[in-house]
């Protein structure tokens, strides 16, 4: 029988300040299984940890027992270019199946900040996503198939390798977000995507928020496909537009959108590559920032008004809040730099706790007013110490605690990080 | 049933939406795999969700199954009933309560024909995506329970992904809302679970619909060639060359001669055709449709005709779509089979269906979404030949177990239901099928909806629930008149 890698926890594993007294590194799905059971005989409760980049979102979890790393599970066991599917460990770091796809001229069409940490089994717990999200949707929309290790030890398959497929419950996509409080998933198989021949970026600038609803509808209106919406900053709103496919159709694409925009006496201005990187590197600092994160969702009709207004409430009790956010879709992050390593104190929040707590609740009544939410993603303890991380909890509680109890009777896994306290 | 029960039923829907004589019944006693029947107790016809929860509380309380239902033209027996239950169809809640463009989703009840979503928002220029070929009749429920798919999945994929929220009225009788309009609500995602469960976790009665804008162009190609190995090879080649085509319909010369008989198509007499999609901006459209005809020509195509107007393009789709119920007219009987295999094997896998019907002595015509590998085998036979239905079946029985081995699925579209129970076990380990239960029973454990559906239920494992052969006199209530 293989032995699981299994060693004492040390301070850098602790999860939100709690050390784990063991720590498990499997590097087979078996070896998963296997530490998971141990945590079980233990009673020890289970935080699974990917890139670590998302820990984080929700509650912390009641008790933290163990953590098993994925980081170990780091094989794509399949890729079918013919087929644009591929299976892969969880702990592989979605940079490093980038790399392994491109050659073939296809890609995983989600991109999230932090590629280079972030895991593509990380990433499917914690709903992770990027600007991509407006045409490709979510790893939901991605994913086909996983492996998941439940909280007894069983491992159980769902889904499959191909695309389409509707045979048995959906286990796949009930992972999806599920922060590895319903079992540890070992595997994913993804549909992948062509790399696209060309892209362009449009930059709009200095929208207000009615300005930005416009242009927002107006790319519907107009029948344009953009891979890629952007709301950078929030007062006033600098929104970068992206088209990809086959050249001149996007090329087409791009000059549609900034005769439009000009006609609109907008400030517009077509980027070059460097651009367009740049933009990106600016909304991959505002996503990463981590002493404070904020996921907020609306309406996409209300959701530009809602940042406006949030953007102003909690600029009065934080330092410079950035916000970078998809406003086609209604989903956005405000974000606050945490304190750098080594600068003790200094350079993160600056409110004092019980300001940046109050600015936190008012901004969720404003999107909670609209029916949107606010989920806390990272936090100064004083702000997690007095605000809800989830908010009101979901219409159907009951629901996912009767699931959650099928699936992890003993309460093993995460407990307490899940909404409504799960 | 217990006319006592029947009369409860009738105090909550009406006498006139409560059927419980055999001969009303007879409509209900199968979906359109009319080959198993059942015959329910009561058949209830609700009109909100108030009602249909009201009728599940009656039916858990006298320990009544429930079998929902939507038009009853799913192909896997999903809508099957258990003998003596209660059928809860969706039929007259059909009505589209709001629709949010600038938003992009509509809120519907269940009970609304697909088509019907897209007819009442086409003036605004939106669409509901998935289009299945039953469309015109098939319930949102239906697809919302089956998971549909449709030849533009290709592209735009099932229904997972364009249902945004659902209210269900749940075993005990409460009403849930799973999702909504606004992006990423907080919990597990119930929704991803119940979508495709097959009306085995609870009854959807209203649904959160994604609305899409109309691609401002629609380009369409009929390309012929001389075998299915040319057309699966330009399948393969599209794709690869990094097109995402919003449909790839794939016929072979049984299915071209179905269609032109049903449509009067001037489709010629070749080994298979494609009839491929593409969509997005005027100029996106235009190049796709050029490259994709290219690509044709030079994987062996013979032919490669665009239609000329709109008019022409309709044409060519119900040609397609009418396919499967035009087999009807060049035999007396078939069955429809549905699998899936990865789409880089479709030469290999028809290769071997072909010789799977030559072993069997049968004919079996293909019609399918090659783009994502989903076969549609019809098996032709001759029910009035004895023994021949039963060859018909092992036949389909076999394609499903080669598309097993090639490391597809059992089923692509139109899901497990009654019919595939038997083969879950093929796809899916003991452990496998246990979780999946474990989810079953978090949403309903008393399992009272659609038993020894989906699931094989551990004591039958093996066998079916129901008589693989049922004709409907057989399965009449002796006490009734059949
Ligand atoms: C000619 C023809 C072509 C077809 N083409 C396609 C195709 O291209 N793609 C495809 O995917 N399918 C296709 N189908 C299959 C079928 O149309 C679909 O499965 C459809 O979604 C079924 O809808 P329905 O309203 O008829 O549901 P029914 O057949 O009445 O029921 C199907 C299943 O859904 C459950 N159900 C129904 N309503 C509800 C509800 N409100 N709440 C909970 N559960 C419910 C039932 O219990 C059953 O298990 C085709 C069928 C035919 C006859």
């Amino acid at each position: 029988m293989s032995a699981v890698a299994r060693r004492e926890g040390r301070g850098g594993d602790a999860v939100l300040g709690l050390v784990p007294r063991a720590v498990f590194e499997p590097s087979t799905v078996e070896e998963a299984a296997e530490a998971i059971r141990a945590c079980d005989a233990e009673e020890l409760c289970v935080t699974v940890v990917g890139g670590g980049t998302d820990l984080g979102i929700g509650g912390r979890p009641s008790a933290v027992g163990a953590v098993v790393r994925t980081g170990r599970l780091d094989r794509v066991v399949e890729h079918a270019p013919a087929d644009q599917i591929a299976v892969v460990e969880a702990g592989v770091p979605l940079v490093a199946l980038q790399e392994r796809l491109a050659p073939h001229g296809q890609r995983l069409a989600l991109d999230p900040p932090f590629p280079g940490r972030a895991t593509v089994g990380g990433l499917v717990a914690a709903n992770g996503f990027g600007p991509l999200r407006t045409r490709y949707g979510t790893t939901r929309d991605l994913l086909i198939g996983a492996t998941l290790v439940r909280a007894d030890g069983v491992v159980a398959r769902g889904g499959g390798k191909v695309v389409k497929n509707v045979a048995g419950f959906d286990l796949p996509r009930l992972m999806v977000g599920s922060l590895g409080s319903l079992g540890l998933i070992a595997t994913v198989t993804f549909r992948l995507h062509p790399l696209p021949e060309a892209a362009e970026t449009v930059l709009l600038s200095g929208l207000d928020p009615e300005g930005l609803w416009r242009t927002v509808r107006g790319l519907r209106e107009a029948q344009l496909e953009p891979s890629a919406v952007v709301a950078l900053g929030a007062g006033p709103f600098d929104l970068a537009v992206t088209f990809e496919g086959f050249g001149p159709a996007v090329e087409a694409q791009r000059d549609r959108l900034a005769a439009a925009a000009r006609k609109e006496g907008a400030a517009c201005e077509v980027l070059d590559a460097a651009g367009a990187a740049g933009i990106r590197e600016r909304h991959d600092a505002i996503r990463a920032a981590d002493g404070l994160r904020l996921k907020v969702a609306a309406l996409p009709s209300h959701f530009p008004g809602a940042v406006a207004d949030a953007s102003r409430v909690l600029g009065s009790a934080f330092r410079g809040p950035g916000f970078a956010g998809y406003p086609s879709v209604g989903v956005g992050f405000f974000t606050v730099p945490g304190p750098r390593a080594g600068d003790a104190g200094g350079g993160g929040p600056s409110a004092a706790a019980a300001e940046g707590a109050r600015a936190v609740a008012r901004t969720r009544e404003l999107f909670e007013r609209l029916g949107g939410s606010l989920v806390v993603q990272a936090a100064p303890e004083a702000v997690r110490a007095a605000v809800d991380p989830w908010g009101e909890p979901p219409a159907a509680l009951a629901l996912m605690k009767s699931l959650k109890e099928r699936l992890d009777p003993r309460g093993r896994l995460a407990p307490g990080r899940h909404a409504g306290g799960i | 049933m217990d006319p006592g029960l029947v009369a409860r039923f009738a105090a909550i829907v009406g006498a006139r939406n409560c059927l419980a004589e055999p001969p009303a019944l007879v409509t209900y006693e199968c979906d359109g795999l009319t080959s198993m029947r059942a015959r329910p107790g009561v058949v209830v016809l609700p009109a909100s969700t108030g009602e249909v929860a009201a009728v599940v509380r009656l039916a858990r309380e006298a320990g009544v199954a429930i079998v929902p239902r939507g038009a009853g033209t799913g192909l896997s027996g999903g809508a099957l009933p258990v003998a003596g239950c209660v059928v809860v169809g969706l039929a007259r809640m059909r009505r589209i309560l709001e629709a949010d463009l600038a938003n992009g989703w509509a809120r519907v009840e269940a009970g609304v024909a697909n088509l019907d979503v897209s007819k009442h928002l086409a003036a605004a220029g939106a669409y509901y995506a998935p289009d299945p070929s039953s469309q015109r009749v098939c319930t949102i429920g239906g697809n919302v329970a089956e998971n549909s798919g449709g030849a533009h999945c290709l592209k735009y994929g099932f229904t997972v992904n364009h249902v945004l929220g659902a209210r269900v009225v749940l075993a005990d009788g409460s009403v849930v809302d799973l999702g909504g309009p606004v992006a990423d609500p907080a919990g597990f995602d119930l929704l991803a679970a119940f979508v495709g469960s097959e009306g085995t976790l609870g009854i959807v009665t209203e649904v959160v619909l994604r609305v899409l804008r109309k691609p401002e162009a629609t380009r369409t190609l009929f390309a012929t060639f001389p075998s299915c190995a040319e057309a699966g090879e330009t399948v393969s080649a599209i794709i690869a060359s990094g097109i995402v085509p919003a449909a790839i319909e794939m016929m072979d010369t049984l299915a071209i001669a179905a269609a032109r008989a049903a449509t009067g198509l001037d489709w010629p007499e070749v080994g298979a055709a494609l009839l491929v999609d593409v969509d997005g901006t005027v100029g996106e459209a235009g190049h796709t449709a050029a490259r994709a005809g290219e690509i044709a020509r030079g994987s062996g195509a013979l032919e490669v005709r665009w239609p000329r107007d709109e008019a022409e393009r309709q044409l060519m789709w119900k040609g397609r779509k009418s396919a499967f119920a035009a087999v009807g007219r060049i035999s007396p009987s078939y069955l429809v089979q549905d699998g899936v295999i990865p789409r880089s094997e479709i030469a290999r896998a028809l290769g071997e269906v072909a010789r799977l019907a030559r072993e069997a002595g049968l004919r079996v015509a293909n019609v399918f979404h090659a783009g994502d590998g989903n076969l549609h085998p019809l098996v032709l036979y001759d029910a009035r030949v004895p023994g021949e239905e039963r060859k018909a079946e092992e036949l389909a029985g076999e394609i499903l177990r080669m598309c097993v081995r090639l490391g597809g699925s059992i089923t692509g579209e139109h899901g497990v239901g009654a019919d595939k129970v038997v083969y879950m076990g093929e796809m899916f380990s003991e452990d496998d099928l246990a979780t999946m239960d474990l989810v079953r029973s978090a949403f309903d454990p008393e399992r009272l909806f659609n038993p020894g559906k989906v699931l094989p239920a551990p004591r039958l494992c093996g066998e079916r629930p129901w008589p693989s052969r049922v004709r409907p006199v057989e399965a009449a209530d002796p006490a009734g008149p059949a």
